[in-house]
């Protein structure tokens, strides 16, 4: 199992690298190159000693080698992922300190939200299949995956922000991390809109899993050996539709932290997607990449605890390595 | 693979071969006026396949709705004119009038005719999605055969490339695609197109790396048929289902990062516009109690991506085998 997991991590170190050296480079294809950020900043003077100073200061001058080297020993035995071009103070470690644990709550909470509410929805949907509810159900689940992000979050904010109940239109913004907790109904706008974002996608996927499961032979053996619904349900079908559904969970971090840059920019809650929109549109090149490390190793990491979760729920997958 | 009951609905019922978006360029080649008579005793394929779908009535009406959605939008203003590329032509006319007789859904914050705006918005949107879909498909089907048939170390590479892609949000990806290198239009479709093929072709892979090791395929190789051949005749056919299913989901997937990319002011540039930016447009103005600025695009646009996942999961039920009765 270690052995497993350390293989994994080392994977996940190469696909960060990978990443990395690709977002690096993105930069090298604008038209001044490295130094575009410091054509952006010197937009009113471009003189040479402005651009000159600019580059000095970032390094921008140095070769792509050099630089690139630098960034990385940085990144991975510093834990140091460079200066910003804009902020004050520009360590981008201290900057995405105050940012991450912002989208970190946020994600996650609509991240468990989502699950407890869809999972047994598409249980319940597989079950009564072709049935009203199953229709009326996967109706209002398709409703809740079509719709546009930030429409039903400006819907939302229109009706129970302004016309009624008056909630906070935004989360609490406070530098430290528990100035989270200072104001919770701030967080039911937001948090609702990523989360029935999120219901349709994994409802879908749970209804389809477990109508796979309940046309396999062992639930019509369980059926006739005289097996409850209930139990059938919990017993042979849930754990059998788990396996995959806990896969879709783990690949699916990615699109919910897409998810959560609509929602922090509607609720105007600075987070690692409303940072790092303004950063592009800045040029603010280092900002993104700090970012992308991040995002990256949140989503790795994601999938490595969603795969190994899955040989607690099926004792079936043995994992690669572990067996003789 | 035979219409062995009598009481199977008859071949001319099927209905005519509407067009959609996904599908179309894929299978409405195989030729469906063919000569088909009561008497044949084996129904084709493709057949049998529309029977399943025709009998999905909710594909079928989504069908009809995309079709004449398409018509309206690429139809339509061709003989009703509204100005929507001029912005000149604007200065002085009302802003965010009300519906009424001469601007059926109003205008919006230019002037412009809502009604027209939204056929015109949506010939980018849905051009958009399919052209993007398309991309994606034909990137991800490509990568993923090859990767599953060649298998070995050129699987393991192009697998891990895969994950690297695979752990980037596709939005953060984009955002630094589009602020490096621009906004036109041509490059939305390839950006779109080209970050979102990485589940395709998993998913495609898959299939290759079961299909290359059935009989047929080894038995083809083993017969001196080069690696292209069984590539285009084995995999590339039998994994077709997949591929224009993932297709059609892709198409709406496309439609909607591109809503996406509008919201953050990433997307189409004004005058052009497509149905994500004219729903930003129309959400700031949700507080005046503009609401035939969003409503209206709002529900079509639910509509279209709506209409485009029953499709998508119609074909999927046509071709799981295992669900056709014969």
């Amino acid at each position: 199992m270690l052995y497993y997991i350390g293989r994994r991590l080392l994977q996940g170190f190469f696909v960060l690298l990978l990443v990395l050296v690709f977002t690096f480079t993105l930069p090298y294809f604008l038209p001044h190159g490295a130094l575009n950020a410091a054509y952006f900043n010197c937009a009113e003077h471009q003189t040479k000693a402005c651009i000159d100073t600019f580059a000095n200061t970032y390094g921008l001058n140095q070769p792509y080698f050099q630089r690139l080297w630098h960034y990385l020993w940085g990144v991975f035995i510093h834990f140091n992922l460079g200066l910003s071009f804009k902020d004050s103070p520009p360590q981008i470690t201290g900057i995405l300190r105050v940012y991450i644990p912002r989208t970190f709550f946020l994600a996650l909470s609509a991240f468990i939200l989502a699950t407890v509410v869809a999972i047994p929805l598409g249980i319940y949907q597989a079950w009564r299949r072709n049935r009203p509810a199953d229709y009326w159900f996967t109706g209002v689940t398709f409703m809740m995956y079509a719709t546009p992000p930030f429409v039903l979050g400006f819907l939302m904010l229109d009706a129970f922000a302004i016309h009624t109940f008056h909630l906070p239109d935004s989360p609490p913004l406070g530098v430290h991390p528990w100035a989270m907790f200072t104001d919770p109904k701030g967080f039911i706008l937001p948090v609702l809109t990523l989360t029935s974002l999120q219901i349709g996608s994994y409802s879908r996927y749970m209804r389809s899993n477990v109508i796979d499961v309940l046309v396999q032979d062992y639930i019509r053996t369980a059926r006739a050996k005289g097996c409850s619904p209930r139990q059938i349900l919990m017993r042979h079908t849930f754990r059998n539709a788990m396996t995959s559904i806990v896969t879709v969970l783990g690949v699916s971090i990615p699109g919910l932290l897409a998810g959560a840059v609509i929602t922090e920019s509607v609720f105007n809650y600075p987070g690692l997607g409303l940072i790092v929109v303004q950063a592009a549109q800045d040029f603010d090149t280092m900002v993104v990449l700090g970012v992308t490390v991040v995002v990256t190793v949140m989503a790795v990491l994601g999938n490595l605890i969603a795969d190994i979760s899955l040989v607690f729920i099926n004792p079936r997958i043995r994992i690669m390595g572990t067996e003789k | 693979m035979s219409n062995s009951d009598g009481t199977g609905a008859p071949g001319n019922f099927i209905g005519p071969d509407v067009p959609f978006p996904g599908a179309e360029s894929s299978v409405s080649s195989v030729g469906e006026e063919s000569s088909f008579s009561p008497s044949d005793k084996v129904e084709s394929n493709f057949r049998q396949g529309l029977r399943v779908f025709a009998r999905n009535k909710l594909a079928l009406i989504s069908v009809y709705v995309l079709g004449l959605l398409v018509i309206a939008c690429f139809i339509v203003p061709i003989f009703w004119r509204t100005n929507q590329t001029s912005l000149l032509q604007q200065i002085g006319v009302p802003q965010n009038q009300p519906p009424s007789l001469h601007h059926l859904l109003g205008t919006d914050v230019n002037g412009f005719d809502e009604l027209g705006r939204i056929l015109y918005g949506g010939k980018y949107s849905l051009t958009l999605g399919f052209l993007a879909g398309l991309i994606t498909i034909v990137v991800g089907t490509l990568y993923g055969m090859i990767s599953g048939f060649f298998g070995g170390i050129v699987d393991t590479i192009m697998m891990r490339l895969l994950d690297a892609m695979l752990s980037i949000p596709n939005l953060f990806l984009i955002i630094a695609l589009v602020a490096v290198f621009g906004k036109s239009t041509p490059f939305l479709i390839i950006v779109i197109g080209m970050t979102g093929w990485f589940l395709t072709a998993r998913l495609i892979r898959s299939d290759a790396l079961v299909i290359k090791n059935l009989e047929y395929s080894q038995a083809s190789l083993a017969m001196g048929a080069s690696k292209l051949h069984v590539i285009r005749r084995h995999v590339f056919v039998n994994s077709m289902g997949n591929i224009v299913t993932v297709g059609t989901f892709s198409v709406a997937d496309a439609i909607q990062l591109l809503s996406a990319l509008g919201f953050l002011g990433l997307g189409i540039q004004l005058p052009a516009t497509d149905w994500g930016t004219m729903l930003n447009e129309g959400t700031q103005e949700l507080w005046n109690g503009y609401w035939w600025e969003v409503f209206p695009v709002s529900i079509l646009f639910i509509v279209v991506i709506v209409c485009i996942n029953f499709i998508g999961d119609a074909m999927r039920d046509i071709f799981e085998v295992r669900l056709r009765d014969r």
